[in-house]
């Protein structure tokens, strides 16, 4: 093979590997959005009612006020209103039967899940995103490139099925095909079909991201709520190994 | 079990609690355990666990009148301890230590640590108000 020959082939598999980078993680500095990339830990603070986010928050919607360590107590859902046939399970629902071995390490939806206290870490992409939650070892994949959402009959899981496109600054992500999961952690579960819409930007500074989490379930709720989330930048930290061990519950039978 | 200190219980009542301290629960916080208490146990470790969902410390401590009383104090995920410089080498077998935290609403018992001392008062990890501030 000729100097030139080799040259020419170099160049080519350079730009082959530029090519394939571009649609991962590996090439989010280039991309024309802001960066959320990193390792991002629940503020301790309340969360930031963002006037940018706030706006997009379709109207008659409940604000929901259990982001983070705080919760709901027995029978308070925080203004969502619950159908008759949910208001009867909530009434049922009984901590103690939810402490077993068999039930210790349920994963939620990353409805209740999201706002927890617990970091997550962002890989951005042009064609992708990842996002890894602490808790319980989740890994949701967030595409931008362009496709649609499953077919209604596709699969269900916890992290669902998300679809995300950029308006300006934010990372509007929409997600179906979740699975049954709380919403509140007492006794208010979702059902298959509920809709959520996350909206994702950098705070001026770039040290917080800022979120909101709407979601709506007809089979559920008479009304749709909602969650603001921040989460601050933290350098050099990574999601961890959550690893749940189910026999944590048996602290619970004596 | 050798019990060679004198341990007691102590229970204080603390009003207007920070909704913030009362959590970093996975299951329901609100519902298990009372936020608007807080009780002090001071006890011999004769158990602790490490692991998700929540750690465990298990504590023989006797009461006002001698009797052996057996506690538990659920804690924080692991994951979250870590980075307030736990380990599952924090506490020992043995070991005297006060757990404070609140009480399980049925009595038991049972409570969620928020913090835990040593004998002579040291901190175990990163207490929860410090790490507030940072």
């Amino acid at each position: 093979m000729s100097v030139l020959n080799a040259m020419r082939l170099r160049r080519a598999l350079l730009a082959a590997v530029l090519l394939c980078a571009g649609a991962g993680p590996a090439m989010a500095a280039k991309a024309p959005h802001p960066d959320l990339s990193g390792f991002w830990m629940l503020s301790r603070a309340r969360p930031i009612e963002d006037p940018v986010l706030a706006a997009k928050i379709a109207p008659g919607t409940v604000v929901l006020q259990d982001t983070g360590p705080v919760e709901y107590g027995s029978m308070n859902f925080g203004g969502l209103k619950l159908k008759p046939a949910a208001l009867e399970r909530a009434k049922h629902w009984n901590i103690k039967e939810d402490m077993t071995v068999a039930n210790a390490c349920r994963i939620p939806s990353i409805v209740y899940a999201l706002q927890g206290p617990f970091p997550i870490e962002i890989f951005q992409g042009t064609e992708f995103t990842v996002m890894k939650l602490e808790y319980f070892d989740m890994v949701r994949v967030l595409f931008t490139d362009g496709r649609g959402h499953l077919p209604a009959n596709g699969p269900h899981s916890k992290t669902g099925d998300s679809i995300a496109h950029w308006e300006g600054d934010t990372l509007v992500v929409d997600t179906t095909h979740l699975k049954e999961a709380t919403i509140t952690n007492n006794g208010l579960s979702h059902s298959d079909n509920v809709h959520v819409i996350e909206r994702f930007r950098l705070s001026t500074d770039k040290r917080q991201l800022l979120a909101t989490q709407e979601f709506e379930d007809p089979e559920v709720l008479d009304n749709r709520g909602a969650r603001f989330i921040t989460w601050d930048r933290v350098e050099g930290d990574h999601v961890h190994a959550y690893d749940c061990d189910p026999s944590f519950a048996e602290n619970y039978a004596g | 079990m050798r019990l060679n200190k004198s341990i007691t219980a102590v229970l204080l009542a603390i009003l207007a609690l920070l909704p913030a301290a009362a959590a970093l629960a996975h299951h329901s916080f609100a519902v298990y355990f009372d936020d608007s208490k807080i009780i002090s146990v001071r006890g011999e470790v004769t158990e602790f666990q490490f692991r998700n969902p929540h750690g465990l410390i298990r504590l023989t401590v006797r009461d006002a009148g001698g009797a052996e009383q057996l506690w538990k104090s659920e804690t924080n995920s692991p994951s979250i301890l870590e980075r307030r410089g736990w380990t599952k080498d924090s506490l020992k077998y043995g070991e005297e230590i006060i757990v404070e935290g609140w009480p399980a609403r049925d009595g038991s018992h049972y409570l969620r640590m928020r913090k835990v001392s040593r004998a002579d008062g040291t901190p175990v990890g990163v207490p929860f108000e410090q790490a507030e501030q940072k």
